[in-house]
């Protein structure tokens, strides 16, 4: 019987023309995006190798601390949401998200610091607005090896509690893949500089897939901060969350989003009041954080 | 004489087949994608109307899960596919029947519904979807993906939703999600 089914595996009819036909292009459009995908990377990398050029931001210039756990890991940007004229979600109690997320956020920093040594860099340190890509901008300028973004949730639901994390989800159009496969086939023009217009385009494009070459990693991150703040809540595993966030597309590195708690659940929003709670859940993102960089070193030895 | 009438008639007949053939035709593309679960196997025999409808099936939240859940509305199928689309819309901004959650504001409105000939169907809305108060992660989610899932899950024609607010393009609606790029629909948000 094996033989037979051996056999059976071996003889191969030639497909039906109509299926030729779908195949054929099938395999078309997956090299398209194979190939727009690579022309993405080559735009990354020669973008990134020219900014190199530049003369380099202070925070690299700060004595590099030593890191007894990876050497790899050197530069964590943490990114409290919203600020300043944009509060984000609002309690029913009137906590605003701007404050909690930063309030976590600076906990947070401390902790790390005082645990690792590794330099830790907000995005603000203030009750001030910074635009989503300045926020990646910052990550990159400062040449991040981790990027969190702290937020507070609400949902419609009220139900709705405990805590979330996500990382990017992303799917190239077929009209970035038409400009990218117009790049690929007009390489001189990125390195002729195209003013105006024409470069912010490229820009764009390149900041939007910035991430694109870190979401196995940053998996793996949101996972380990999840499994962390699950356990302070005493919830189960919902598991982590994929979405298109703005303020993670452009980020050059692992990169998650945590909605540590709901401020539309009156019990969550008198907890997210309280320094101890806030200092929980940055002691649990912690742990979180160091599973991870104790997990990365140890692949890094093998 | 009969070699002329012939002539004229075999003209008529073959003239009338087109006709028939361009009318079965038309229709293909704009047929509404049925699904087997969400559909009765065989339409229950109803009473006469006047007006012909199709169902259409659109996404709330609901409480118990968090997930978006199937709800079915009935609107008129003698238009095209943006005016359904527009339809589906209204439905939507209208809330459930069932009693689950609307994440549209009952006061949005539905400014424009256009579709490009790529398939992305690009939707215009009053500023009044943004939610001063509510503007959590899960809400943008919730109230992007009814509006994305309820379009694409229907009309084969639309692959991809770009989300405007007043006309214009939005980086988001509440400082989290993408606006600047046209969403796929998202399934795995949706109920079994």
């Amino acid at each position: 019987m094996p033989r037979v089914e051996c056999l059976r595996t071996r003889v191969r009819f030639p497909p039906p023309p109509n299926l030729i036909s779908k195949s054929l292009i099938n395999e078309l459009s997956g090299w398209k995006k194979r190939i727009t995908f690579l022309a993405g990377f080559f735009l990354f990398f020669s973008l990134f190798s020219l900014s190199q050029g530049q003369p380099s931001s202070k925070a690299q210039d700060i004595s590099k601390p030593k890191n007894s756990f990876s050497q790899s890991i050197k530069t964590i940007v943490i990114d409290p949401g919203h600020g300043g004229l944009e509060p984000g979600a609002k309690g029913r109690f009137g906590t605003l998200e701007k404050n909690i997320s930063l309030a976590i956020s600076l906990k947070l920093k401390y902790i790390i610091e005082r645990n690792l040594a590794l330099l830790v860099i907000l995005t603000r340190e203030e009750d001030v607005d910074v635009s989503l890509e300045n926020r990646a901008a910052k990550a990159n300028n400062n040449k991040a090896d981790l990027f969190i973004s702290v937020h507070v949730n609400s949902s419609f639901r009220r139900e709705a509690r405990g805590s979330e994390t996500f990382f990017l989800s992303m799917e190239a159009t077929d009209e970035e893949a038409r400009r990218l496969a117009y790049m690929e086939n007009n390489p001189a023009e990125l390195e002729k500089g195209i003013s105006g217009e024409n470069q912010d385009e490229i820009k764009m494009i390149l900041w939007d897939m910035a991430q694109t070459a870190y979401l196995n990693q940053s998996s793996i991150l949101a996972e380990s901060i999840q499994n962390e703040l699950n356990s302070l809540f005493l919830t189960r595993n919902r598991g982590i969350k994929q979405a298109p966030f703005k303020v993670l597309c452009g980020v050059a590195c692992p990169a998650v989003l945590v909605e540590v708690a709901f401020l539309s659940d009156p019990d969550e929003e008198r907890m997210l009041r309280s320094e101890d709670f806030q200092s929980r859940i940055a002691q649990a993102v912690y742990k979180g954080l160091e599973n991870y960089i104790a997990q990365s070193s140890e692949e890094g030895k093998r | 004489m009969s070699g002329k009438r012939l002539l004229i008639l075999g003209g008529f007949l073959i003239f009338l087949v087109i006709l028939v053939i361009v009318f079965f035709r038309s229709g293909v593309e704009e047929r509404i994608k049925s699904s087997p679960e969400a559909l009765p196997a065989q339409p229950e025999p109803s009473a006469p109307k006047l007006e012909k409808t199709i169902k259409v099936v659109l996404f709330f939240l609901s409480e118990d899960d968090a997930l978006l859940h199937r709800e079915e509305r009935e609107i008129a199928s003698d238009s095209s596919i943006v005016n359904q689309a527009k339809q589906a819309i209204e439905e939507l901004i209208k809330g459930s029947k069932k009693g689950l959650i609307s994440p549209l504001p009952p006061e949005t409105k539905l400014r424009e519904l256009y579709l490009t000939p790529g398939g992305v169907a690009y939707v215009d809305f009053s500023e009044d979807i943004i939610q001063k108060n509510l503007s959590g992660s899960s809400a943008e989610i919730s109230t992007i993906y009814s509006v994305v899932n309820s379009l694409a899950y229907n009309f084969n024609t639309i692959k991809k939703v770009f989300i405007l607010v007043e006309g214009r393009e939005r980086e988001t609606l509440g400082g989290h999600i993408n606006l600047s790029r046209p969403f796929l629909p998202l399934y795995d948000l949706v109920a079994d």
